[in-house]
């Protein structure tokens, strides 16, 4: 039972990875990748009619939390305090800066709420990652099942490893998808560039992360066969990302490069299993999924009617935004 | 300050701001679909520009409840961690439904809706406007599911530790206390969008332009508001207030200002509370009324605040104002409808310029009454943060320092201040342009479309 709701967790999270993750990394990419109104727009056009939806999913992950792992929804929510209150913020920021760009059209207009676009998804990057590191890490639980983040403990040379590498992963991810998804032009040009020269910078991270977890909570992995795999994936992923981005085979590397991503959050899944919450310096002091299970009846509603819902989602998505997914051209208003 | 002032002071902030857009989208969403529906079946040219016109504003409007919803969600687990861990086996489950079926739907009709233009059938168009409202209401439907089970709790058992868990998802679903409470929020939002509607028709027949289109949005938007007006009283209003008279009755107490209990208890028509004396002072009152709505009877005896213990009733005064606040604008609202849906069947009402300035001046009201309404019911509903259960004052997040949420109260009131005003000047700009500003061919009105939704 604690299993199926665990995994359930994962399957939404990483759907909010994968998808509002190229959001993120191209907002992270904007200012770099097109330069001209032009392409800014060809770029930003090329999320418009997604961007929405994928960020559901973290409201549809936060949402199964809080009906699956009430304790722990509210321990972690509450001790995060203040990088979430601001994450909620950075959420606004872009989501505002995207939709009042084209209100009115004036360079400088543009040019503003570009700068507020890139920079909260960057931010939004960062803080996600240290959140996610110090899950990982273990946070200072106490008996009271509650802990309070300041700053001074979160920003812990681990989490920041963790918001470094989230960075350049998303940011390499958010390139595959403008190599996909825009047709042609400098922009192509300049997100393929990019991946070349992100990849290195991925691989290095991911390398000296992956050292410093099995370091840091070696003897307490929870599953290390899963954590392995996780890492195979992708180990394979990262290649076939390399080989495809040579190739400007945009499709391909963005597939790879979400794979990866799965492959890293198995890991990070896999190191802390059972514990959603693990305690520090002792993992053993934290939440797991089996002491604060969910109630049968909880965890069956929710499955039930996750299942559901995400099977009309996919059917919704090919009825009709497959006949949305026009190719984004520089110059075009979609 | 104590923590839990200032975690009641965030939330109240941001759900009432955020509130002001789902009013909106929920009340617009039938019209929209309407619009469509009847462009895609008969051809309509002004039901095309029409539905147009208020999907760049329904966009708008969904962006910003969007960006203002997500705090919602956050909140539970930030400012009110114990509340969230006993109680999210039950709440959650709603919220979580919420973002399966309604969010996921949304998004992608909406995207069809905005970008389909000249992509997709008109048919198909339309259909996706349908969804698009239902998605609107589904998502207002499960959010009420939510309180109205802080409001009466159906369907849990108390297990070790004072976990509330979940037992019956269908009664807190069927809950006939979250469906009276959900038809009167909707109808409440449908008068809204009725008469914003009809108030920006008004506004351009006043200004002399857009007549075609003008015209339509007045009769829409009056013959929408007057139906919707109605059903919020009854059987929508009447059927709320049953049930709060059933369940909460000191909460009906503090409503109607009345502090003694009575045989033949008078309805106060207007006056003010005074808690110090516990009266009412100036009141203006119709004899044996309040007995005879609460329970059919003109002698019936209607329990006062002073029979209950300090501890357990409601703030009196905002509970008071803002539910007359509610009655009395809804009564207006009926008032006004009738007035333009009489003057529509004589075929007077662009003639008679007066009423017409009345339905433009009139379009904030709605959402004003709207909003006084969950004062009065969430105001009305303490100290309790689930009915009987658990005390507001035990909800709160401990861990959290107040002063990090007089922080963020602040936050959000800067980055709100900013968004109203980004979201008026846009709107306004949009209103301005006027429907007749979008372009006949297909192409372009895409583009319009993707500038009111990117």
């Amino acid at each position: 039972m604690s299993v199926a709701a665990f995994c359930l967790l994962g399957v939404l999270l990483a759907g909010y990875v994968i998808l509002d993750g190229y959001d993120l990394g191209m907002g992270t990419l904007l200012l770099f990748v097109s330069r001209d109104e032009d392409e800014r727009r060809a770029t930003l056009h090329s999320i418009a009619p997604f961007w929405n939806g994928n960020e559901t999913w973290l409201v549809a992950a936060g949402a199964a939390l809080f009906a699956l792992f009430p304790q722990i929804y509210a321990s972690a929510f509450s001790g995060f305090y203040l990088p979430f209150i601001l994450v909620l913020w950075l959420l606004m920021g872009r989501g505002i800066a995207f939709e009042i760009r084209e209100m009115i059209d004036h360079p400088m207009w543009h040019a503003f709420w570009d700068v507020v676009f890139a920079a909260c998804s960057a931010l939004l990057i960062v803080l996600l990652g240290v959140a996610l590191g110090n899950i990982v890490r273990g946070v200072p639980i106490d008996r009271g099942l509650y802990f309070l983040g300041y700053f001074t403990v979160l920003l812990n040379p681990y989490a920041l490893g963790v918001a470094l590498l989230a960075l350049l992963a998303l940011a390499q991810h958010g390139a595959a998808y403008l190599l996909a998804r825009v047709d042609g032009g400098p922009v192509v040009e300049r997100s393929a560039r990019a991946l070349t020269r992100l990849f290195p910078l991925v691989c290095a991270g991911w390398v000296l992360l992956s050292a410093a977890t099995v370091v840091m909570r070696g003897s307490s992995v929870g599953l290390p066969a899963f954590a392995a795999a996780g890492a195979a994936v992708a180990l394979v992923s990262l290649a076939v990302l390399r080989l495809a981005a040579a190739r400007r085979a945009g499709d391909t590397a963005f597939r790879a490069s979400a794979a990866f991503l799965v492959g890293l959050l198995l890991s990070a899944a896999a190191t802390t299993y059972p514990y959603l919450l693990p305690g520090y310096p002792d993992p053993r002091t934290g939440l797991d999924v089996f002491r604060y299970a969910p109630s049968p009846t909880s965890l069956r509603t929710a499955l039930t009617f996750t299942i559901v819902g995400l099977v009309l989602l996919a059917v919704y998505r090919t009825v009709v935004a497959g006949r949305l997914t026009g190719r984004s051209v520089s110059g075009e208003r979609p | 300050m104590e923590n839990v002032i200032a975690d009641r002071v965030q939330f109240s902030f941001t759900i009432m701001f955020h509130y002001l857009f789902p009013i909106v989208t929920m009340g617009l969403a039938p019209m929209i679909a309407g619009f469509q529906l009847r462009a895609a079946r008969a051809g309509d040219g002004v039901a095309d520009a029409a539905a147009r016109f208020w999907t760049r504003i329904f966009a708008l409007n969904f962006a910003a409840g969007v960006v203002t919803g997500i705090p919602m969600e956050f909140q539970f687990g930030t400012n009110w961690a114990p509340f969230a861990a006993r109680a999210g086996s039950i709440v959650g489950q709603p919220l979580a439904m919420e973002a399966m079926f309604a969010f996921f739907g949304e998004s992608v009709f909406l995207g069809a809706m905005l970008y389909g233009r000249g992509r997709l059938s008109p048919r198909m168009h339309a259909f996706a406007a349908v969804m698009v409202w239902l998605g609107a209401w589904l998502s207002g439907f499960f959010i009420i599911v939510s309180d109205a089970w802080m409001q009466h709790p159906v369907g849990y058992a108390v297990a070790g530790g004072g976990t509330i868990v979940l037992t019956d998802i269908g009664a807190v679903l069927l809950s006939p206390f979250a469906w009276w409470q959900f038809l009167h929020a909707i109808t409440g939002a449908v008068v809204a969008g009725g008469f914003i509607v009809a108030g920006v028709g008004a506004f351009y027949l006043l200004a002399n332009r857009d007549h075609a289109v003008a015209r339509r949005f007045v009769r829409t938007g009056v013959v929408t508001a007057f139906v919707a007006s109605l059903l919020v009283v009854f059987p929508t209003g009447d059927r709320n207030g049953a049930n709060v008279t059933a369940y909460q009755p000191v909460k009906l107490a503090a409503m109607e200002g009345l502090f003694r209990s009575e045989h033949g208890a008078p309805l106060a028509i207007i006056g003010m509370p005074d808690t110090q004396h516990r009266r009412l002072i100036d009141p203006i009152e119709v004899p044996d009324v309040l007995s005879f709505l609460a329970y059919g009877n003109f002698n019936a005896s209607v329990r006062g605040l002073d029979d209950y213990a300090r501890a357990d009733t409601p703030p009196v005064a905002l509970t008071y104002y803002a539910y007359h606040v509610m009655v009395g604008l809804g009564t207006i609202f009926v008032g006004i409808a009738a007035l333009g849906v009489l003057l529509l069947w004589l075929k007077r009402l662009e003639q008679a310029r007066w009423l017409l300035w009345i339905l433009m001046l009139a379009i904030p009201f709605p959402s004003i009454a709207n909003e006084a309404g969950w004062v009065s019911a969430e105001v009305g509903r303490q100290p309790w943060i689930v009915y009987g259960l658990m005390r507001t004052a035990d909800g709160a997040s401990t861990n959290v320092v107040s002063g990090e949420t007089i922080f963020t109260v602040a936050g959000f009131a800067g980055i709100y201040a900013l968004l109203i005003l980004l979201y008026v000047m846009v709107v306004l700009r949009e209103v301005g342009n006027g429907p007749g500003a979008a372009p006949e061919t297909d192409a372009p009105s895409a583009t319009r479309g993707a500038e009111a939704g990117a």
